[in-house]
């Protein structure tokens, strides 16, 4: 048994010309982030495109798309596991490290939006229980920490196998392999509640408010944890193609196949069956004649909704859905690709529907408290607009570029996968029922 | 207790926009923003009405009235709730007020106001002249500001500047907790409105339409529970025009139209601003 050490395999040995550009390309993206960041510090939030009525932008979309991103790999992971299956055994690994990556870059996208990041440390001196930020705030902790020590947990004995520090001085024996393989189970069990408990939560934080149009419906936190299963298993889809091309990691094509076909019926749960949920009643309720109620429910208002439902979903579904196309890996990697981007524009929608309608827009409405450049300019809005700044954009990047830093140090220093991978399934699944 | 609140006669209201500009300068509000706007309920355009002239075959149905609109210090509001930090906070008497201290800027809070009486300082704040007006320190960059009721002037007794300044007496201020105090009496007596009441904020802003109302009726810059007896148009009795005003809204006098001479408490006289 102890034949076992050292058949695990790290998925970048060393890094070749490419693999340097790429870092290079990641290393510059961050410097570039952390430059327009300094500027937006020092010039104010005045750098970004939001407003008074548009008060959130690009960091809060892009944090709603990077909590639900990181739920596909635990899930994936975790889920078998607490299960005691070893079905997709080989996504492990790579799942808890992007999932771990995504969380650190969603708590990473608030900071930008904070106007004094300064007094941050208010969260923990002041604290008001009943803010669903401060709810989130933590589970947003607490879920990156659970990543963290889950990662860990599936590789500690490997590295200790390997010789590496990161080990932290835990043996590869058998006797702990066993002891872990409990702690794993124990620890599928904690992330799966965890896993609804951040998806949801964040969705509170917009579905408990009752000033921003389509924000407050119940529906939000069930439609996160939704979106979050289909772009989070997406984005894993779509990384594992990647990593599968370019490093010494091995998808097996059945295994994937297999996700490609569950991401299909998330996508047909969420993008059909969830948006017609929301929808309908509201359609039916406003409108007298069939028609009237039908094209209200089928036709959506902005160009966003189109992105989401058909870029995003019917599109990716039927790729997904047909036989000749979905064992295909391309195939399975567009679709996925075309998932995470529908939900990106879900979040994008979402912020809008809250932003663009004002509830009270009289003339000559509402201060939107942009530079003030003399007595011509018109300070006034009554509805809400936004584009986001190069700055903003910069920012993001260079966030997103450390979550891709994160993953690819992760291939380079963690094993992620086992070489016997395959073979093992038969020996230790003797050994689910013990 | 106290609770504080607000009446706003919009029959009163004639769109002279003191109050947002008396507000602007009490408070050194910073250039292109505001905490107290008055809007146009009517046309697309301020200072202009809906509907169409009565000539020409025209429907005759112009329509406008103003509706000034700042902070409405709900019972129970959202912004209090949503802030993660307590920097927005409701005092013991109703105001709803912020603590620039510890506010870290993350805007929570102006997206929880439907009002959208929430402004934010997105750059360093620029006030004209440079070293700022009023009362009230300025507020630093990255952080969230709104109508604070005056609280700087009410916990000096002082009515909050835009009430003062109203040269219709439009703006009523009190504790709505006093049954006797002129805010009660009026919002039990005349048709008033809650802004976007179905929220269930449940504002300490109150709006008169359809009837008006006689107005506030102290002549000083205090507040009307300073007063004790001394009022400033009457024997001294009461302060609040209760007995006229009763006599006003009698239904049996026949009369649909509130304005009649013994009802205005008193000719305006020239008042004190707000920065003394």
């Amino acid at each position: 048994m102890t034949a076992k050490t050292g058949s695990s395999r790290v998925a970048i040995s060393s890094f070749s010309g490419k693999g340097k550009l790429w870092i290079g390309l990641l290393v510059a993206l961050m410097a570039a982030g952390i430059a327009a960041w300094g500027y937006q510090v020092t010039t104010g939030l005045i750098a970004t495109g939001m407003r008074n009525v548009f008060s959130w932008g690009l960091y809060i979309m892009m944090f709603v798309l990077f909590v639900g991103l990181s739920a596909g790999g635990l899930i994936i992971s975790s889920a078998p596991k607490f299960f005691h299956s070893h079905r997709y055994e080989g996504f492990a690994r790579l799942g808890v490290l992007v999932s771990l990556a995504c969380i650190i870059v969603a708590g990473l996208l608030i900071l930008p939006d904070i106007g004094r990041p300064g007094r941050i440390y208010q969260f923990f001196t002041s604290p008001d229980f009943r803010s669903p930020m401060v709810w989130d705030f933590g589970i947003v902790l607490l879920y990156g920490l659970l990543n963290l020590w889950y990662l860990w947990l599936l590789t500690r004995r490997d590295l200790a196998a390997r010789g590496s520090a990161l080990a932290l001085g835990f043996k590869d024996t058998e006797a702990g392999r066993e002891r872990d393989r409990t702690l794993m189970f124990w620890t599928a069990a904690v992330a799966l509640p965890t896993a609804v408990a951040l998806h949801s939560v964040t969705g509170w934080i917009f579905a408990t408010q009752v000033g921003r149009g389509d924000w407050f419906s119940p529906l939000v936190a069930p439609v996160f944890i939704a979106k979050a299963l289909v772009s989070g298993l997406g984005l894993l889809l779509v990384v594992s193609v990647l990593a599968d091309r370019y490093t010494n990691f091995e998808v097996d094509h059945e295994e994937l196949t297999s996700l490609g076909k569950i991401l299909g019926i998330f996508l047909a749960f969420h993008v059909v069956y969830l948006l017609a949920a929301e929808r309908l009643p509201h359609a039916w309720a406003d409108h007298f004649e069939f028609w009237a109620i039908m094209s209200n429910f089928l036709i959506g208002d902005s160009v966003y909704f189109w992105l989401w439902t058909v870029v995003g979903g019917a599109v990716p579904l039927a790729m997904l859905a047909l036989p000749p196309l979905r064992k295909r890996v391309s195939v399975i990697f567009t679709a996925s690709v075309l998932a995470v981007v529908g939900t990106m524009f879900e979040g994008i929608r979402l912020v809008f529907t809250g932003y663009e309608v004002a509830n009270i827009d009289s003339a000559p409405g509402i201060s939107l408290g942009g530079e003030y450049t003399g007595i011509t300019t018109d300070i006034w809005a009554t509805a809400g607009a936004y584009t986001p700044t190069l700055v903003e954009i910069a920012v993001t990047l260079g966030i997103i570029a450390f979550g891709a830093f994160i993953v690819t140090l992760g291939l380079k220093y963690v094993p992620i996968q086992r070489v016997d991978a395959e073979p093992s399934y038969a020996t230790d699944g003797g050994k689910q029922d013990q | 207790m106290t609770k504080h609140g607000l009446v706003i006669d919009q029959e009163r209201c004639i769109g002279c926009q003191a109050c947002a500009v008396s507000c602007k300068q009490e408070n050194n509000v910073p250039m292109g923003q505001f905490w107290n706007r008055v809007l146009t309920e009517g046309g697309e355009k301020m200072d202009t009405p809906s509907g169409g002239y009565p000539e020409d075959g025209g429907s005759g149905s112009l329509d406008m009235q103003y509706q000034p609109t700042a902070c409405q210090h709900c019972e129970n509001a959202p912004c209090v709730k949503v802030c993660p930090v307590n920097a927005t906070y409701t005092r013991d008497d109703g105001i709803v007020e912020i603590d620039y201290d510890k506010c870290i800027g993350c805007r929570y809070c102006m997206a929880a106001c439907p009002y959208n009486a929430r402004v934010f300082n997105w750059d360093e704040p620029e006030h004209m002249p440079e070293e700022g007006t009023g009362d009230v320190e300025a507020r630093p960059q990255g952080v969230v500001e709104k109508c604070t009721f005056c609280s700087h002037r009410v916990d000096e007794g002082l009515d909050p500047a835009c009430v003062v300044n109203c040269p219709a007496d439009a703006r009523i201020f009190g504790d709505l907790d006093d049954e006797s105090s002129t805010v009660s009496k009026y919002i039990d007596k005349y048709e008033t409105d809650q802004l976007l009441e179905d929220r269930g904020t449940d504002p300490n802003t109150y709006y008169i339409s359809g009837e008006m109302s006689p107005g506030r009726p102290q002549t000083s810059d205090k507040m009307e529970s300073e007063l004790d007896d001394v009022s400033p148009w009457s024997d001294g009795d009461d302060d609040v025009p209760s007995e006229e005003a009763d006599s006003v809204g009698g239904e049996s006098s026949g009369s649909s139209h509130s304005v009649e001479g013994g009802e205005i408490p008193y000719a305006t006289p020239a008042k004190s601003g707000g920065d003394d």
